[in-house]
């Protein structure tokens, strides 16, 4: 299987002094609006390592989906670079992007984003289809393993609508491990649930974590401060604390 | 296949089935458009001449004072010549109601057995005929209203009035169906027609030249030689009959309806693609979210444009094989009906293979390519647009000026004034939208239009001619003596002398060629004396002026006429042959006259001095009655009949408004016929790109609903707002057809009309198929927009926010 960053860094920044999983130098990003310039972030100067499980905080607006987004390169920085285990995610294309991010990121988002006409097995198996990273023969079998972990193997075979908003989120964090990738980002994946499927979530997180992987999470929610290693606060585009807990 | 991204589209297919079934029926209803029309084309295109050409139609026809079977032996040994025969043709009439007369052309064969040249061919009852009994051509039994076995009473120039027995029917593909020419043709042995009193000799030779048998300049080469061999060998020969070589009698009213059916299955094939890119978008515009999520967890643009594409060639497919069936099976159905009405037998309905061709591409590769680029963009679009696409603010286009007009507006409400920004804010939707309804109801509103025109190019017609009733007479009569018995007859106005004589294009070789068909009506030319100052026809000039008392030898062409002589100016003199002789005649004028056919009109006193037919003497009259609608026409037609008869005056023929009337309708319902089917189809497919628009708006916007409902607006709002915005495209649709309908009408009207008569048909835009399409219109978009904002409207604030 090939899960590894290196076989992806054809475009590798030499040389890396500090060996972070995620770096992000000076990384700004503007929009175009109707009153002008948006600056949704400025100058972020940010680090992740393996296996920290990151709350990043903030306000709307603050700029936290920006911030993931350009980690995931769902969004590119109007200046700055963002290096995801020494692979220069901001100098990448849109298809570049498309496979790193398929083998080397999951991806989990508020509303599940589940595919509606897939059953959550094939749901998961998806990834692995698109990347080719597993054997055909053996994808089912990963898939309903990944389902076994976050506790609904028994769901494998229905549709993402027979299933609960917690169960649908657990779907979703299992689609974000088909590939095995290092780095999990979610975008607030428990805004949308109630606080007991939250907190379960949450362990599931933390459990992936405490693996080695590194998940980085946008979330309001500061009753939840407790599965985190680490916080970054962000207001109108800035860092303004990186709290270790 | 077991993939799961081959499933989803499996599965997504499956489950918009509602919408997938509309795009395949939309594509398939533009494959059997297209289908029908092509296969129909090609069918007839095939059979009408293998009927004509099956008859083995002689290249001409040549007048002689005898023919007889040494004659037809030696001819048919000279070079360039493969076949001939003997044969002979009279017109005669039949008493078909009680002093009610049809014209009838008798066919006279000498022998049935061994007819090979311009052959029929038996239908039903005996064949060959006895020498008492009549033949008639298939289509007359309905015409008449008769069976095989009845008697026709029939009269020769130089017979009486004589019963004959209808032995059987045969099928003569070479002549106009007898309803259109409202005609008799029978077929006779000379014994039969020296019994109904006319001479058993035979007098006209059909020849078939054995090279270049379909090309007209070889045949008169071949003819000319022949004609002066004959002359050589004593025969008197008189007119000769070179019809165009291969071509059906109504080869160019056919030519017509199949040009007419071309150019609207490539408007189809326009129309077909605007609606696939409609639907395609429509489909993108669902799954647009799905296509982020997929490049978000890993799917390259290649893959998932090969998904989409791998699905519309699905689609296509299914799409082709439900429209490519029953299109053709309709054309078939087509061709027969155009078939009966043009007396043509179906030998083989095989459809070309070009014809599946075009319709397989049409169902694959159209939807391929309309689909390539909306797909490839939406692929490209990044992740983050993808899933930031809400279906309320993407491609937003807002115009201050537009907004701040409606934000005037006092006399709706806000729903209205919402539903009038919705409109404008997908402007490539919108753009896409009205192009597929504005052009589907301009190709609409042409299909009525033309029709309209037609009908009114037929009325003009009617309208040109001021008079009801023409009178032939077998020899020239007083003109006195006619006025006479006709002032005796009550309805009747009054009368004036229309002496006519048949004319030709004068040859070097003194030879009377004429381009005329065996019925002496396709393709005749005709020298007509009209009285000075005659009210009975109406002269639209085209070029130069009108005939006046002082002109000695002036002619005035009709257009038809006048297309003889391409290079004639005004002041030119032409040549004429006129009862065989050359006689010069100044061009004064060229004159517009709808359906009728060639004919050059000059003064008595020229007609006089060139056919030697005294001032005093006619052999036609028109008559002008008191009463002008068909009952009474065809009533005191009735009793100018019994008039003459009781005057003994032969009559040759009596057409009168209502028997012309009965026959130009028959020319024309084909075309009635294929410009109705055709305005169906384009309204079928209007209607359903409308369905399919609306569906798509609504699909996209399915978010925004539930924003709406969130902030309080309550289901009927929505369905409203929805419905309104439905009804306006529809309206701005209708606005844009409506001009452009206008060229459309024109071009297809020139073309049509020029085929037909030389004489483009006049633009007419008709209010009836206006006022339909606005119906279609505002129906359409009413339902077309109703089902899918009522689901919307079911769906809960929670549902539409997190739909996917």
């Amino acid at each position: 299987m090939e899960t590894g960053l290196a076989s992806q860094n054809q475009l590798i920044l030499q040389p890396i002094i500090e060996n972070h999983l995620i770096e992000l130098r000076r990384v700004s990003k503007a929009y175009d609006v109707a009153a002008g310039k948006f600056l949704a972030l400025k100058d972020v100067d940010m680090q992740a390592d393996a296996g920290e499980f990151v709350a990043v905080v903030g306000k709307s607006g603050s700029g936290k989906s920006t911030l993931i987004n350009m980690i995931t390169g769902i969004d590119t920085p109007t200046s700055g670079e963002v290096l995801v285990a020494s692979t220069a995610v901001h100098a990448m294309d849109q298809e570049q992007l498309a496979v790193w991010r398929g083998r080397n990121v999951g991806v989990v988002f508020q509303f599940f984003q589940l595919l509606p006409t897939l059953t959550v097995a094939e749901n998961i198996i998806l990834p692995m289809d698109f990347c080719n990273t597993f054997p055909v023969n053996e994808r089912r079998a990963r898939a309903i393993s990944l389902l076994e972990k976050v506790g609904i193997a028994e769901q494998a075979d229905k549709l993402p609508s027979d299933l609960s908003g917690g169960q649908q989120q657990r779907a979703a964090i299992a689609r974000s491990l088909a590939n095995d990738p290092p780095l999990i980002v979610a975008d607030e994946p428990t805004g949308n649930l109630d606080s007991q499927t939250s907190d379960a979530v949450m362990q599931l997180f933390a459990n992936l974590a405490a693996e080695g992987k590194t998940v980085l999470m946008v979330t309001h929610e500061r009753d939840l401060t407790q599965y985190f290693t680490r916080s970054i606060m962000l207001a109108d585009g800035v860092i303004v604390n990186g709290r270790e807990r | 296949m077991n993939s799961p991204r081959w499933k989803k589209i499996l599965r997504d297919l499956q489950a918009a089935r509602g919408r997938m079934a509309m795009m395949v029926i939309a594509i398939a209803v533009s494959i059997f458009g297209v289908g029908m029309i092509l296969s129909a084309y090609t069918i007839l295109s095939r059979e009408m001449s293998a009927n004509y050409l099956g008859t083995n139609p002689a290249s001409a026809f040549i007048e002689l004072d005898r023919v007889d079977e040494a004659l037809v032996k030696a001819v048919s040994e000279r070079p360039g010549i493969s076949e001939a025969e003997a044969t002979s043709w009279v017109g005669a009439r039949a008493e078909v109601s009680p002093n009610e007369w049809m014209p009838v052309l008798l066919f006279v064969i000498p022998d049935f057995e061994t007819m090979h040249v311009s052959t029929v061919s038996l239908e039903a009852g005996a064949y060959p005929p006895s020498d008492q009994t009549i033949l008639v051509e298939r289509e007359v039994l309905p015409m008449l209203d008769m069976k095989i076995g009845d008697a026709l009473t029939v009269q020769t120039p130089n017979g009486t009035r004589q019963q004959v027995v209808i032995s059987g029917t045969v099928h003569d593909p070479a002549l106009a169906p007898a309803w259109q020419e409202q005609t008799v043709y029978g077929y006779i042995s000379p014994a039969m027609l020296a019994t109904l009193g006319e001479s058993e000799t035979l007098h006209i030779l059909k020849v078939v030249v054995s090279d270049e048998p379909y090309n007209i300049t070889a045949i008169e080469s071949t003819v000319s030689e022949l004609a002066v061999w004959l002359k050589s060998q004593g025969y008197v020969v008189d007119e000769i009959r070179i019809p165009p070589p291969g071509r059906h009698p109504h080869q160019s009213q056919m030519n017509s309806v199949l040009t007419l059916l071309l150019v609207f299955s490539l408007m189809a094939l326009i129309l077909s693609a605007i609606l696939t890119a409609t639907m395609i978008n429509g489909l993108l515009a669902q799954q647009i979210r799905q296509i982020g999520i997929m490049k978000a967890i890993g799917a390259r643009s290649v893959q998932i444009t090969s998904l989409y594409l791998v699905m519309v060639v699905a689609l296509g497919i299914a799409a082709s094989l439900i429209g490519m069936p029953l299109g053709i099976a309709a054309g078939r159905g087509f061709a027969s009906v155009v078939a009966q009405l043009l007396n043509l037998k179906i030998y083989s309905d095989a459809i070309s293979l070009w014809v599946y061709i075009v319709l397989l591409l049409m169902g694959i590769l159209i939807p391929l390519l309309v689909a390539l680029d909306p797909i490839l963009k939406t692929t490209r679009i990044t992740v983050r647009e993808t899933l930031n696409d809400y279906g309320i603010s993407r491609d937003a286009s807002a115009s201050s000026l537009r907004d701040g007009w409606l934000s005037r507006i006092r006399f709706f409400d806000n729903t209205l004034i919402l539903a009038l920004r919705n409109t404008f804010r997908r402007r490539g939707r919108l753009i896409l939208t009205l192009s597929l309804l504005s052009a589907a109801g301009a190709m609409f509103m042409t299909g009525v239009n033309v029709r309209a025109g037609w009908g009114a190019y037929l009325n003009q017609a009617a309208a040109d001619r001021h008079y009801d009733l023409e009178i032939r007479f077998n020899s020239p009569v007083n003109e006195e003596q006619i006025d006479s018995i006709l002032a005796n007859v009550p309805g009747v106005e009054k009368s004036e002398s229309w002496s006519l004589t048949p004319a030709a294009l004068n040859r070097p070789d003194g030879l009377d060629i004429v381009r005329t068909y065996p019925d002496g009506g396709h393709g005749s030319f005709t020298l007509r004396s009209i009285p000075l100052g005659s009210q009975l026809i109406e002269t639209p000039l085209l070029n130069g002026r009108w005939l006046e008392a002082d002109d000695t030898n002036a002619v005035v062409l009709n257009q038809n006429a006048a297309a003889m002589f391409p290079d004639v100016k005004m002041g030119d003199e032409i040549q004429l042959l006129i009862e065989g002789q050359a006689k010069t005649f100044r061009v004064v004028g060229v004159i517009r006259q709808i359906l009728t056919p060639s004919t050059a009109y000059v003064l008595p006193t020229t007609f006089t001095s060139v056919t030697g037919q005294p001032l005093e003497l006619t052999n036609a009259v028109r008559v002008v009655m008191r009463e002008h609608d068909d009952a009474a026409i065809t009533s005191i037609t009735r009793d100018v009949e019994q008039a003459f008869g009781e005057g003994s005056v032969s009559v040759k023929a009596m057409v009168s408004e209502a028997l012309l009337g009965e026959a130009i309708s028959g020319h024309v319902y084909i075309f009635i016929v294929a410009l109705m089917l055709i305005s169906t189809v384009m309204a079928v497919v209007g209607a359903l790109g409308l369905t399919s628009s609306m569906g798509t708006s609504v699909i996209e916007r399915t978010r925004e609903f539930g924003v709406m409902r969130a902030i309080g607006a309550r289901s009927k709002t929505i369905l409203r707002n929805i419905i309104s915005e439905g009804v306006f495209i529809g309206l701005m649709s209708w606005v844009i057809a409506l001009p452009l309908s206008i060229p459309l009408s024109l071009g297809i009207g020139y073309l049509i009309g020029m085929m037909s008569f030389r004489s483009p048909l006049p633009l007419i835009m008709s209010p009836v198929g206006i006022a339909i399409w606005l119906s279609i219109i505002v129906i359409g978009s009413v339902a077309a927009s109703a089902y899918p904002a009522q689901q919307a409207s079911r769906l809960t604030v929670r549902e539409t926010l997190a739909y996917i």
